[in-house]
């Protein structure tokens, strides 16, 4: 039980005077994602299911490997974003928040980076 | 994690029925109950009431109900014409004014009970002092720091004023914040709908002088970003506001201030 | 104060109604289209290790119940994504300000709902056309 007043528990630790660039970020990347969707929808999907020859020259054109690149880069960033919000709205048991906001940002970090190794590789032709 | 089921305490057990004898038209309710006193978990009474002797709205309804069949049947109610938000609670699955919602909207029995995600102080009564508390965080009156003129008011252009159109008729029931569901997991730091509309019709009253302070108040994950524009709350106001609008509004100005 | 008050009721009397529907649709969409994310960057992985990783892939999800879970987590990760992006332009537009009034938003809600589910029907179309899953 405490005694402290409704106002003085509304008010809190204060204003955090951030979560715009948060806000933001999210539209930039979703209008981002917009274009690169389509464009996966439409020339990446079937590709998925192709033995890999095929997928392997499809996604070795330059082209290609630039776009599939900016997709999954930007898709990685907006799920990143979206599920830190996710999990700030619904766990409350604090060890466990943190250590899920920091566990999905190394995720996406190592994501990242194995998605341009690999599509580097394949580019590369190695 | 938030919790999506009701606490032990909070499980709601079957009551009692009040069946209306020799009733010409007979339209059964059912009644969220919890009492403070006897120590039992909530339960829903079933009172029929007879709508031929009985005004049109539900309200009509439970002030009969107290007055003939349970005196102890507990509620908020002052104005009866939709102006004063004491009756806000939830009827038929939405939440509104049970003076302004007429009973044959309703198909079927009548579900009533209060309005969603608070503490209830006894039957239909929520406990609104968090809402109420995070009305005055909000600080709801014009801050200015020129001096008014010493013959007349603080002036406002006419296109000044239509900005607050659709947002000072707001009186605080609390049917949107209460819909919400991201006010119901993060109610405790969310400031929510009802308060985020208040909160910008001070933000967009020419009068006022304190409107980056109020933006800086506001500029939070929590107290303002919380809204996912779910809708809930413009989709039953009982008084036709959107406060849904009033927010985005609101995060636009967030954005119009800073840097790209 | 001696009594712990009730919590009223939420989740289990609120109406479900197609504001509340769309967007928690939304949000599953996008933690599902998160999880075929991760299975995408392990697409790119395998593809790049080489035919032999491939091959592995393609024979463990090529036949019998996995054959068919496959297949159906990969149409749900594609109508995910239709809906995602399509009810994610109706969320940019609201950010902009514009149709945020109710029936604006059962408006373009129910657009959102069939544009997606004709889209993914059209792409699974395509696909048993060109005989590609």
């Amino acid at each position: 039980m405490s005694l402290q007043t409704p106002l003085g528990r509304v008010r809190g630790l204060g204003s955090a005077r951030e979560g715009v660039a948060h806000w933001w970020a999210q539209r930039v990347s979703a209008v981002l994602l917009l274009p690169l969707s389509i464009w996966f929808l439409s020339w990446v999907l079937p590709v998925l299911g192709q033995p890999y020859s095929d997928a392997r020259v499809f996604v070795a054109q330059p082209l290609n490997a630039f776009l599939l690149l900016t997709f999954m880069l930007a898709l990685i960033y907006h799920a990143l974003l979206g599920v830190q919000v996710v999990i700030e709205d619904y766990l409350h048991t604090r060890w466990l928040e943190v250590s899920l906001q920091v566990a999905i940002k190394l995720i996406a970090f190592l994501a990242a980076l194995a998605t341009a190794f690999a599509l580097i590789r394949i580019v590369l032709g190695a | 994690m938030a919790e999506f089921s009701l606490p032990k305490n909070s499980k709601i057990g079957k009551g009692k029925h009040f069946p209306a004898q020799g009733a010409k038209s007979p339209k059964q309710f059912k009644v969220y109950r919890w009492s403070p006193d006897d120590g039992a978990n909530p339960r829903t009474d079933t009172f029929e009431v007879d709508l031929a002797s009985c005004g049109p709205m539900v309200l009509d309804a439970l002030i009969k109900i107290k007055n003939e069949i349970d005196p102890t049947l507990t509620f908020r109610r002052s104005c009866r014409e939709g102006i004063c938000g004491s009756c806000a609670m939830n009827i038929d699955g939405t939440n509104t004014l049970a003076c302004t919602k007429a009973i044959d909207e309703v198909k079927g029995e009548v579900r009533v009970y209060p309005l969603p995600h608070m503490p209830v102080v006894k039957d239909l009564v929520p406990d609104l002092t968090h809402f109420y508390a995070q009305y005055a965080s909000i600080r709801p009156w014009m801050r200015t720091e020129s001096v008014p003129p010493p013959d007349r008011e603080r002036l406002q252009s006419k296109e000044d004023r239509a900005k607050l159109d659709g947002l000072y008729e707001c009186i605080l029931c609390a049917c949107c914040s209460t819909s919400c569901p991201s006010y119901w997991w993060n109610g405790d730091r969310y400031l929510g709908p009802a308060i985020l509309l208040q909160a910008y019709r001070w933000i967009i009253d020419s009068r006022d002088e304190d409107t980056g302070e109020r933006l800086d108040n506001l500029e939070d994950p929590f107290r303002l970003y919380r809204c996912h524009t779910i809708m809930n709350c413009t989709k039953t106001c009982p008084k036709g506001l959107n406060p849904a609008k009033a927010i985005a509004e609101i995060k636009k100005l967030m954005v119009q201030r800073r840097s790209l | 104060m001696a009594v712990k008050r009730p919590l009223s009721p939420h989740l289990q009397v609120y109406r479900p109604q197609l504001t509340s529907t769309l967007s928690i649709l939304h949000r599953i969409t996008g933690l599902l289209l998160s999880l075929g994310g991760t299975l995408l960057v392990a697409w790119v992985l395998i593809l790049a290790q080489g035919p032999d990783h491939h091959e592995h892939l393609q024979a463990w999800a090529g036949g019998g119940i996995v054959k068919w879970l496959v297949c159906a987590g990969f149409y749900v990760f594609v109508f995910s994504l239709v809906y995602h992006l399509l009810n994610g332009i109706r969320h940019l537009v609201w950010d902009a300000g514009y149709g945020l009034d109710i029936p604006n938003a059962y408006r373009s809600g129910w657009v959102v709902v069939v544009l997606s589910v004709v889209i993914t029907a059209l792409l699974a179309l395509r696909a048993m056309i060109g005989g590609a899953a």
